[in-house]
């Protein structure tokens, strides 16, 4: 009797095992029937149109006769806001992820987490709202000011600080005796010069005239501001994992805070700090709103190919507006296109979520041994 | 180097980090600002007596004595500007046809710019368009669309290098020296007594349907369906992911086959939102047919794939967070593995799962793109509960998109927009602000 019991409360045990491992599995089965929905509409266009026009051509025009389905430019529009996004997030990310591991006291840390929570947590249509409705009119009328103002704002500490590490670096090349003269002679030599060429480039930037409002720069900005949650919290987390004792051991050498920081944590933390990096990318890649709204849609290479004050187009931007008019037509090559972009987005996330999670585990045994 | 550079090195490297911060504050408060500001004037704002027209008559709001105690003031106020208008018109018809034809489309456009602020002209037939039977509703609009009265407006490209300039002209130049000339004047002296404004705090803006596609009106289907959204994806989510979560926690045993599930729930994390939107398209609309056409029930379950990680992870962290003691006591009385969870881990962990789950609300609310395809449409009526199962809603943030790029009339409508973000940010931060104080209490009660 007793036996039997024990033998269905076991059989029970297992049954209820069983379901919540289905429903944890749930997760896998999501994964795989996303990959297997998006490929197996876009597979008919690739079988349609074939690959060498979508990954080679740049002539964009999905509605002509006959239609050309040349999507270069508008992957080189992801590449480009995905770049300007790391150029803005990952050096200001990696300083504030710095300053509050290190630089900043506990308390202040527990005013600054609710900012970057803040920034994270508003929806990505207010972001490209406020870059539709607020930065673009300003870039437009105001470009020039804007730009060589904040040229000033980023380059001018800058400056300050390399003509007085440069000019102590001469002065230590100088024989003993004239050595203070030297430094202050450099000082103000490197001084002038910077501030000449300080004022030439922002002359330049000020004659610039934006046309429109809605560009790659304008996206990049945005962009980069929505990736630094993600930038700063992963880095922190890596900077935190390397523990005190290398700390301790760089400043017992006589290092200053400064030194410790870059070349013994952030080297031994590096890992760590690209997996924020990749994980800040796959945010800027993945984003539809913002660039939908501020990119200005248009597929084309920008012309020099640096040049971020022209509309770009990108792959959500598309997906997310050629959806509504080839809805209609289900089944052709419009329709289909669209999902090859989206599978060319699942394939880049899904790889580069491999390459981060490997790079984490990588450095967390390294660290363990 | 010397030991005073390194040392300016030292600071300067510090500052970085905090010049680093102090931007990222700075970002949040620019971008909060304009939002907040001018957000809040689509709530409180000068109304004039259009708007409360527009209440009266619609929604049967205002006192009908008052109602009709203020129209019988501002119209006398307004009469003279149709006097002298209908006096012009009769001397024009006195005229000699060439002296008559330069004042013809003047005259057009200066009736055109006056029914733009004051509403149509009384006694003529009733516009079809809503937008045409009142005037300016706002002060702001009211300002605007009094200077499109005093100035005409035009773009000067007569420099090809440079961009257009923008050249005011007084309109009273086009009808100087006729009887028509003294109604700038009075129209600028007495446009208070003819407008009649009043501070407004227009709470409804909330919960009132949108009239003549959101020109008058308020927001309330949008919230709505926000809401239907928000709380469908969450009726998925949470039991999906707490339960994948005990069973992580609890019962899973790390190997191949745990490892794997956990790459893919990372996976599903990194998916970009627009790929779960196409999903949702191609899986529960044109393969499973869950609804004919777009539904609430489509786009909440696509949502809820798209927080299940986070829902996953939050909870993982809350349980993972419960003191070991708790569960041995448990064991130890007795309790089965599963008696445990529910009456001991789960209850003690359910501060920290709450706090996920109004984080992951927050985040639902405010994703627009896998929504795109499954369940937001521009203009609609607010649903009753059954029909989210088979029917498209608006969503703030469709709206939002679609009322700030696609709108016939964007300009006239920017307190709307701005009023639908400053609600949807609203309702994201006070989610995230309750998950923020619930968390410090954990902390602090953890801490002991």
């Amino acid at each position: 009797m007793s036996a039997s019991s024990s033998r269905w409360r076991r059989f029970g045990a297992m049954l209820g095992q069983g379901s919540l491992f289905l429903v944890t599995s749930l997760s896998t089965f999501a994964v795989f029937f996303i990959f297997y929905f998006i490929a197996k509409d876009a597979i008919p266009f690739f079988q349609m149109e074939g690959f060498k026009e979508f990954f080679a051509s740049t002539s964009w025009y999905p509605s002509g006769h006959p239609a050309e389905f040349g999507a270069l430019s508008i992957f080189f529009g992801t590449a480009i806001v995905t770049f300007g996004a790391v150029v803005v997030a990952v050096p200001l990310g990696v300083s504030a992820a710095v300053c509050l591991s290190d630089v900043l006291p506990f308390s202040a840390r527990q005013v600054v987490k609710p900012v970057i929570e803040v920034l994270a947590a508003i929806p990505s249509v207010a972001y490209g709202f406020f870059a539709l409705v607020v930065l673009a009119p300003l870039l437009q009328e105001q470009g020039g000011t804007v730009l060589s103002l904040v040229s000033w704002l980023v380059l001018g500490p800058v400056l300050i600080l390399a003509v007085f590490v440069f000019g102590d670096l001469i002065a230590d090349r100088a024989p003993e005796r004239f050595q203070r003269s030297v430094r202050w002679g450099s000082i103000l030599l490197l001084g002038a010069l910077g501030l000449v060429l300080m004022q030439s480039l922002s002359t330049t930037l000020s004659t610039i005239e934006i046309t429109s409002g809605t560009n790659a720069l304008n996206v990049s900005l945005i962009l980069g501001i929505m990736a630094l949650p993600t930038v700063v919290s992963v880095s922190e987390d890596a900077l935190q994992a390397t523990g005190r004792d290398l700390r301790e051991g760089s400043y017992a050498l006589g290092a200053t805070r400064a030194e410790t920081i870059v070349r013994t944590v952030i080297p031994a933390s590096l890992s760590g700090i690209l997996a924020a990096v990749i994980l800040g990318v796959m945010r800027a890649v993945g984003e539809t709103m913002v660039v939908w709204m501020a990119s200005g849609n248009s597929a084309r290479l920008p012309s020099p190919l640096y040049n971020v004050l022209q509309p770009v187009r990108t792959l959500t931007a598309t997906i997310a507006g050629d959806m509504g008019e080839a809805d209609h037509v289900t089944g052709s090559s419009r329709f289909h296109v669209l999902f090859a972009m989206a599978l060319c987005l699942l394939l880049f996330s899904f790889i580069m979520n491999l390459v981060s999670e490997a790079i984490v585990r990588r450095s967390r045994k390294k660290l363990n041994t | 180097m010397n030991l005073k550079t390194r040392k300016l090195l030292d600071r300067s490297f510090s500052g970085m980090g905090l010049v680093a911060i102090a931007v990222m504050a700075m970002a949040l408060v620019v971008i909060l600002a304009p939002i907040i500001g001018k957000g809040a004037g689509a709530f409180i704002f000068r109304g004039t007596i259009e708007h409360r027209k527009v209440m009266f008559n619609c929604w049967n709001r205002g006192n009908p004595d008052q109602m009709a105690e203020e129209i019988a003031q501002t119209d006398a106020a307004r009469q003279p500007i149709y006097e002298l208008i209908s006096t012009f018109e009769a001397e024009l018809k006195e005229m000699a046809r060439t002296d008559r034809k330069p004042y013809k489309q003047p005259l057009r456009d200066l009736k055109k710019a006056v029914a733009g602020l004051l509403g149509p002209t009384p006694g003529a037939r009733t516009p079809v368009l809503m937008r045409q039977q009142y005037g300016a509703t706002r002060k702001d609009r009211a300002d605007i669309k009094l200077d499109e009265i005093l100035y005409t407006e035009e773009w000067d490209y007569s420099n090809p290098d440079a961009m257009g300039v923008l050249v005011k002209t007084p309109r009273a130049e086009q009808f100087a020296g006729t009887s028509l000339e003294p109604l700038f004047r009075t129209l600028e002296k007495n446009i208070d007594a003819m407008l009649q404004t009043h501070l407004t705090f227009y709470w409804q803006f909330l919960i009132d349907t949108s009239k003549d596609s959101h020109i008058f009106g308020g927001i309330g289907p949008e919230v709505l369906g926000t809401l239907y959204l928000t709380l469908g994806a969450m009726l998925f989510a949470i039991p999906m992911g707490v339960i994948a979560a005990i069973y992580l926690c609890e019962y899973a045993k790390e190997g191949r086959v745990i490892s794997f599930i956990r790459t893919c729930i990372s996976t599903l994390a990194g998916v970009p939102s627009i790929v779960f939107g196409l999903f949702g398209l191609a899986f529960f609309l044109n393969t499973i047919h869950i609804s004919d056409s777009k539904s609430v029930l489509a786009g909440s379950l696509t949502l809820a794939l798209l927080v299940l990680p986070t829902v996953i992870r939050s909870s993982e962290e809350a349980i993972l967070a419960v003191p070991r003691a708790y569960k041995e006591a448990a064991m130890s009385l007795g309790a089965g593995k599963w008696h445990t969870v529910l009456t001991v881990i789960l209850p003690a962990a359910l501060p920290g799962i709450l706090t996920g789950v109004v984080i992951s609300m927050g985040r639902a609310a405010g994703e627009t793109a896998p929504i795109i395809f499954t369940a937001a449409v521009s203009v609609g009526r607010p649903l009753l509960p059954l029909q989210t199962l088979s029917q498209p809603t608006p969503a703030l943030p469709w709206n939002i998109y679609n009322l700030c790029t696609e709108h016939e009339a964007v300009d006239e409508i920017r307190h709307v927009q701005f009023g639908m973000v400053f609600t949807l940010i609203a309702i994201v931060l006070l989610l995230n602000t309750v998950a923020i104080i619930m968390r410090a209490r954990i902390s602090k009660k953890l801490r002991g």
